[in-house]
């Protein structure tokens, strides 16, 4: 029976796997006579190795290994709607701009962490939104010259 | 040298180097306070903040954040027990109890005194050092700069305290990123896999940046949600205030200690990887073996604090030598401030000092100045400092996370550093929950083109393998890299027969 190690082995190697054969479609050029898939091939030859090993040690451990304690419980659903929330905001970027986007992502992600209670809840995580996109803005773009995104949709 | 560094402390003194030297040491000491915020997680939201600075005002700025996040994990390690930092493990061994004694000003001052002197130590040997090495690495040929940064693979891979395996997998890993995209040699796009965003290579930041703080943040909000941990009582104490001479004086009149723990800082700084809380808790571990009175520690003794504190303040001068010398990043910080080089337009390696000696002898001041401002800083606000560590992660965690997208935005400018930061904070905790160490892969990343670009041009010169061996200082740093491999798997198989013979022993009773 394959472990946690095996499978990241396993994934590994199928990734090197399609690394390499796309390598095969690499083509060089005249006055460089070292070809553009001469370095790629050794390193994917020494991960794909490496994987092989990662794969075998877990096996090999299978049997050994102690009975595993019982981990802390984590709270998966949470980083799950965290990385959510965030692919939204970088989605959302090039659509709403920087400053829209930015109060929406933080507002969205404060809630997420910590639900609010009561009005004066509300009230301070729409400050803490409306400030983070303000205070960024302001300090980047208009301080330190630092562009930020323009939305399609909205021009700001 | 004294000229340049005169000349490099007169600049820093202006006040548009001083100001962002200052902000950068407060956001140090702030960041550094705080629990699970890190250096490197301050550093990285810092970063946005230098783009618009010229590159001696942005780095001076990262080397304060460093110098006072490196001291700042010591205010929450005395009055609650907990390290701001991993580098403040060991000082809450004996800092915690000594205030709960009812001493935490002794306790706090004592370690912001001995971060100041381990520091300042650590910037003697930044300063001697550096360009002694710098000019040694100039010697090197492609074939010993291949070998350099295979060594240094190795050891990051063989240091971190996973599987060796995980470590080499982590920074071949890193590697096979650098030959997506972009090949270094011929400029031309290579493995794109069809994505547009990455023909010209991945960059690295925005890679550390995903990388770091999405590992960071969520393996907290993963805590989350979950029953309170519950906390050590908070030590209140009506002032902190102590006679500063008397703290002083406790600390020099251990001059060897002082000595050895720097030095310990200043070692480990160099190697890669290992960074303050092994220079911390190593330099804890000396102290107490060559004390006379090791049984006192643990309870509040100040030699405890005045070791972790000392060596892990000289752990940043250490870590600044190999990236100025060789352009090789000791960890993730300095990993940032090359990216800031980068970005700057300004190549790092042996030539740096040479080429940008007003930018590498500011670096230097910016070092030796930050202590005295972290000094002022935690003097004046280690009291109300204890009023940060209750900001709500709810309201920390975006507004970090906003800061890392302007961050990689501000590259180029474009959304593709932003898509890359998010591909990789999704990769990056994947590896963290399949147990892959970061470190190594991020070093992968970093040093990836070029290891391939000297590997080329060794062949290209002259094809003949041997040469990486037998050319001396290649051959050594090549056998070093076998021996730190061979080194670790020795460890790992010690480890291993300890855990078998300890788990007999239990199953005789």
């Amino acid at each position: 029976m394959i472990g946690r190690d095996g499978w990241a082995g396993l994934v590994v190697l199928a990734l090197c796997a399609i690394l390499y054969w796309l390598t095969l479609g690499l083509k060089g050029h005249p006055l460089v006579p070292i070809g553009p898939e001469f370095y790629p091939r050794i390193v994917i030859g020494i991960t794909a190795v490496l994987a092989v090993l990662l794969v075998a040690a877990d096996l090999l451990a299978r049997g050994k290994t102690p009975p595993a304690r019982a981990a802390a419980k984590s709270n998966y659903a949470l980083v799950a709607s965290m990385f959510a929330v965030f692919g939204a905001y970088v989605a959302a970027l090039p659509y709403l701009g920087f400053r829209m986007a930015t109060v929406l992502y933080v507002a969205a992600n404060a809630v997420l962490l910590a639900r609010p209670r009561g009005a004066l809840g509300w009230a301070k995580v729409l400050v803490l939104a409306l400030v983070t996109a303000t205070v960024t803005y302001v300090v980047f773009e208009r301080y330190l010259s630092v562009l930020l995104p323009r939305g399609k949709w909205t021009g700001w | 040298m004294y000229e340049l560094l005169g000349a490099g402390i007169a600049d820093i003194l202006q006040w548009k180097y001083l100001l962002p030297l200052f902000l950068g040491t407060l956001a140090g000491v702030i960041g550094g306070a705080l629990p699970g915020v890190t250096i490197t997680m301050t550093i990285i939201v810092v970063l946005p903040f230098t783009f618009g600075l010229d590159p001696l005002q942005g780095l001076a700025a990262m080397t304060g954040v460093y110098v006072g996040g490196s001291a700042g994990g010591l205010v929450t390690a005395v009055l609650i027990g907990l390290p701001g930092t991993p580098s403040a493990i060991a000082t809450t061994f004996d800092g915690y109890p000594m205030a709960q004694k009812g001493e935490p000003g002794r306790a706090i001052w004592l370690g912001v005194w001995a971060s100041f002197f381990g520091g300042l130590l650590g910037g003697v040997f930044l300063v001697a050092a550096t360009g002694p090495l710098a000019r040694f690495a100039l010697q090197f040929g492609p074939w010993e700069f291949f070998s350099l940064f295979i060594l240094a693979l190795s050891m990051v891979a063989g240091l971190v305290e996973s599987s060796l395996l995980k470590g080499l997998i982590s920074g071949a890993f890193g590697l096979i990123v650098t030959i997506l995209g972009g090949d270094p040699i011929l400029g031309s796009p290579r493995l794109t896999l069809g994505i547009d965003a990455i023909e010209g290579g991945i960059q690295f930041l925005p890679v550390l940046i995903g990388v770091f703080a999405f590992a960071q943040i969520m393996a907290d909000v993963e805590k989350m949600g979950g029953a309170a941990r519950s906390g050590e009582a908070l030590v209140r104490a009506a002032t902190l205030a102590v006679s500063q001479l008397k703290v002083i004086w406790e600390i020099l009149s251990r001059p060897f200690l002082l000595a050895w723990v720097a030095v310990i800082g200043v070692l480990i700084g160099v190697l890669p990887a290992i960074g303050g809380s092994a220079a911390s808790v190593m330099a804890y571990d000396q102290a107490k073996k060559f004390s006379k009175h090791p049984e006192r520690f643990g309870k509040g003794t100040p030699e405890g604090i005045i070791a972790s504190e000392a060596s892990n303040n000289a752990n940043v001068g250490g870590s600044l030598v190999t990236i100025m010398a060789f352009g090789i990043p000791g960890d993730a910080v300095t990993a940032v401030m090359l990216g800031a080089l980068t970005i700057h337009g300004i190549q790092s390696g042996p030539l740096f000092i040479s080429q940008n000696p007003q930018l590498a002898y500011g670096i230097f001041a910016a070092y030796l100045i930050a202590h005295p401002l972290m000094v002022i800083i935690l003097g004046l606000g280690a009291r109300w400092m204890i009023n940060i560590v209750t900001v709500p992660k709810a309201a920390l965690f975006p507004v970090v996370l906003v800061l890392c997208v302007i961050g990689a935005y501000a590259l180029s400018s474009t959304m593709s550093n932003v898509y890359v930061l998010a591909a990789f904070g999704l990769l990056g905790y994947a590896m963290v929950k399949f147990g892959f160490p970061l470190a190594p892969f991020i070093l992968g990343v970093i040093l990836g083109d070029q290891i391939e670009i000297n590997l080329i041009r060794a062949i290209m010169t002259d094809p003949d393998p041997w040469l990486f061996l037998t050319r001396p200082i290649s051959g050594v740093l090549l056998a070093l890299s076998v021996a730190s491999i061979a080194a670790a798997l020795w460890q790992h198989y010690r480890h291993q027969r300890r855990t078998a013979s300890s788990s007999e022993d239990n199953a005789d009773f």
